[in-house]
């Protein structure tokens, strides 16, 4: 029985972290931009009283952007390491498994297939949602971008695209939202509440039944192969210095992203208009 | 989870109450009614007052003056003039506003001066309109009266007594035409600059042609409590002020203008702040955008206007500059001129709309019918007892 107490470490610290900058900085995004896709209605006019007013709700959702920028580019240096150094395999990327899989599941549950298709690290929810998410945003931020600095976008691209990046970045907000509530709710929280997130950990019962190829591969010893202290260290010596530039260069994007432009006077100049008060009869 | 909220069946003072508070206010409201210039007591009678033609035998010959301190004031009345006036027509009595005279000879006048001599009468006026009395005391230029502007001012310099005309039409309740172009000539008095904007306005222009359905200056401004037009306030105020008549249908229709204004304002950026600063906080700032920051105050022209008209791009370019100094030419297209959203008008934004219109309950459809074949697929296993 020893073997059901068994534990495998799913998600390590720093990747729980990153999960929770992430998911605080989702939260407070939503949280103080669908007020403002629907700002005349009732709830939102609350919210938007709550915290302070229209203005201050655009500074929360600005910081929260750029704390989400930097929790990306965080993602995106640990994931070339993992590649380039670790040379871990990329079991993130989507392929026609996937799409089987998914079928199969679909299958499995009306009753016209016989099994549950076995997967392995990330499952083929798992694996949408993450895509889903970089789609997102990719959307977000490049009309984030075109709604923070109007005046430089409009340098190079028809006015239009100003209002088309709004309803763009509000119409994929609503449905990112609504996709976390409905999608990952019920794949982490309802269906089985999943604590990979909170203590990094998975039980046997667990593995065998949402990743078993990946459970196979830990026992076979050949899921987590590091290189040799050598390789290790002859690699990061390449990688370093590319993520360094990497880093200075992306950061510029996110400083470049906040700095660009001075988009409007801070107060409209005022209207002035003569009075001749002499001249009462 | 659910939340049930019980709604009780009101109770009878409620309703007792309810009914009393709107009666008051229906009384209310007809007393206040602007249609009722004057208040409908008549001023105390005097049993031996002199008539007007006592008065007026002195008073119609030409060139009659009061010496006040070192000025010189007319104290001639012209009887055919002073006949068409309002005041006249309602039968007051020269003594009913000259309370302190009686007879001749007259008591000595103590003011040393034109302006205070008028400043002195102001009360008389409150006899009989009381409501408007009030209303001024809460204008700007009872304001500035009372910060020492003795020029700023009071009820005769608008409405001179012994010629005032009647503005009310006495059938329709409403200004007549001739009083809303008397309005505007009268503020002009001191406004000059800017009754010259607004005589060559879309508005001033069409008042000039008889046309009711612009407004005059007391439409924006208020009659008697006129507002500090320079305030936040006010400022954050101004798409509901316009939006008075360009939301009505009656009144655009005529002359082919959409309606559709303030809808869209309030769906941009900036008409979605200002009406969320009207709403909570009124009297504070925005550097949003409202009306008059694109159409102008008093020299709004048509939109069409080739000189001024923001319809043109490189005219409404000007109008982002104030607010925007480093926009380009490109930048003036991304407000969409009060268009909803069309295949003809920002057909990109269009069909970014028209994607998400379908992409987001697909997505999302599909998702649900997924989860609901997962739970029926975990139901019926619990019940055959297997293993999911």
């Amino acid at each position: 029985m020893n073997k059901v107490n068994q534990t495998y470490l799913r998600f390590p610290l720093a990747r729980r972290i990153e999960h929770w900058i992430m998911m605080l900085s989702f939260t407070t995004l939503g949280l103080t931009g669908i007020p403002q896709k629907f700002a005349t209605s009732a709830i939102s006019i609350s919210v938007i009283q709550v915290l302070g007013g229209i203005e201050v709700l655009r500074t929360i959702h600005h910081i929260a952007a750029i704390i989400m920028m930097l929790g990306t580019v965080w993602h995106m240096l640990v994931m070339g390491y993992g590649v380039f150094v670790n040379r871990d395999q990329m079991s993130m990327l989507p392929s026609l498994q996937d799409a089987k899989d998914g079928i199969q599941a679909l299958l499995y549950n009306v009753g016209f297939a016989k099994t549950y298709p076995q997967m392995g690290r990330y499952t083929f929810e798992e694996k949408m949602e993450y895509w889903a998410f970089v789609w997102g945003s990719v959307v977000m931020i490049l009309t984030g971008f075109l709604m923070w600095n109007p005046i430089t976008a409009t340098k190079f691209l028809p006015g239009e695209f100003i209002p088309a990046a709004k309803a763009a970045h509000g119409g994929e907000a609503v449905l990112a939202v609504l996709a976390i509530i409905i999608w990952h709710m019920y794949g982490v929280h309802i269906k089985r509440l999943n604590k990979a997130m909170f203590n990094g950990m998975q039980n046997e019962q667990e593995m065998l039944h949402e990743h078993p190829l990946e459970l196979a591969d830990i026992k076979a010893g050949i899921s987590d192969r590091r290189p040799d202290a050598a390789t290790l260290r002859k690699r990061q010596m390449i990688y370093y210095p590319i993520a360094a530039v990497l880093t200075v260069a992306m950061l510029a994007g996110i400083y470049g992203f906040i700095n660009t432009e001075e988009t409007a006077l801070k107060t409209v100049p005022p209207i002035s208009e003569s009075v001749d008060a002499t001249a009462v009869p | 989870m659910h939340q049930r909220i019980q709604i009780r069946p009101p109770r009878i003072w409620t309703l007792s109450l309810l009914l009393g508070l709107g009666l008051l206010i229906f009384a209310l409201a007809v007393f206040a009614s602007p249609a009722q210039a004057a208040h409908t007591t008549t001023p105390p009678q005097q049993t031996d007052k002199p008539g007007n033609d006592f008065c007026l035998a002195c008073h119609q010959e030409e060139g009659k003056t009061l010496t006040l301190g070192s000025e010189e004031l007319s104290v001639s009345i012209n009887p055919t003039q002073f006949g068409e006036s309002v005041h006249s027509a309602e039968g007051i009595a020269c003594v009913d506003c000259h309370t302190d005279i009686s007879d001749y000879p007259h008591p000595t006048v103590k003011e040393k001066s034109i302006r205070a001599f008028s400043l002195a009468y102001v009360d008389s006026c409150k006899q009989c309109h009381e409501d408007q009395y009030t209303k001024v005391q809460d204008s700007v230029h009872q304001v500035a009266l009372d910060a020492g502007k003795e020029n700023a001012p009071i009820c005769s310099d608008c409405h001179n007594p012994h010629t005032q005309p009647r503005l009310i039409g006495q059938e329709s309740g409403l200004l007549t035409i001739s009083a809303r172009r008397h309005v505007a000539a009268t503020c002009a008095t001191c406004h000059a600059d800017t009754y010259e904007q607004y005589k060559n306005s879309v508005h001033g222009a069409a008042l000039a042609d008889g046309n009711t359905d612009v407004p005059t200056c007391t439409d924006c401004h208020g009659v008697h409590n006129i507002s500090d037009p320079t305030t936040a306030s006010f400022r954050n105020n101004t798409p509901a002020l316009c939006a008075d008549c360009h939301d009505n249908a009656e009144i655009m229709d005529k002359y082919g203008i959409s309606t559709e204004v303030t809808e869209t304002y309030v769906a941009d950026f900036h008409g979605t702040t200002v009406t969320l600063f009207e709403q909570q906080f009124p009297g504070q700032e925005t550097n949003k955008a409202v009306c008059s920051d694109c159409h102008g105050v008093h020299d709004i022209a048509k939109v069409d206007n080739p000189e001024t008209g923001v319809a043109l791009r490189e005219n409404l370019l000007i109008k982002c500059q104030r607010c925007h100094p480093d926009a380009t030419a490109n930048f003036s297209d991304a407000w969409m001129s009060h268009y909803v959203p069309s295949p003809q008008h920002n057909p990109l934004v269009y069909y970014v709309n028209l994607f998400y219109k379908f992409f987001i309950p697909a997505v999302l459809g599909g998702m649900v019918l997924f989860i609901l074949t997962d739970i029926y697929r975990r139901i019926v296993n619990r019940m055959k007892g297997v293993k999911h």
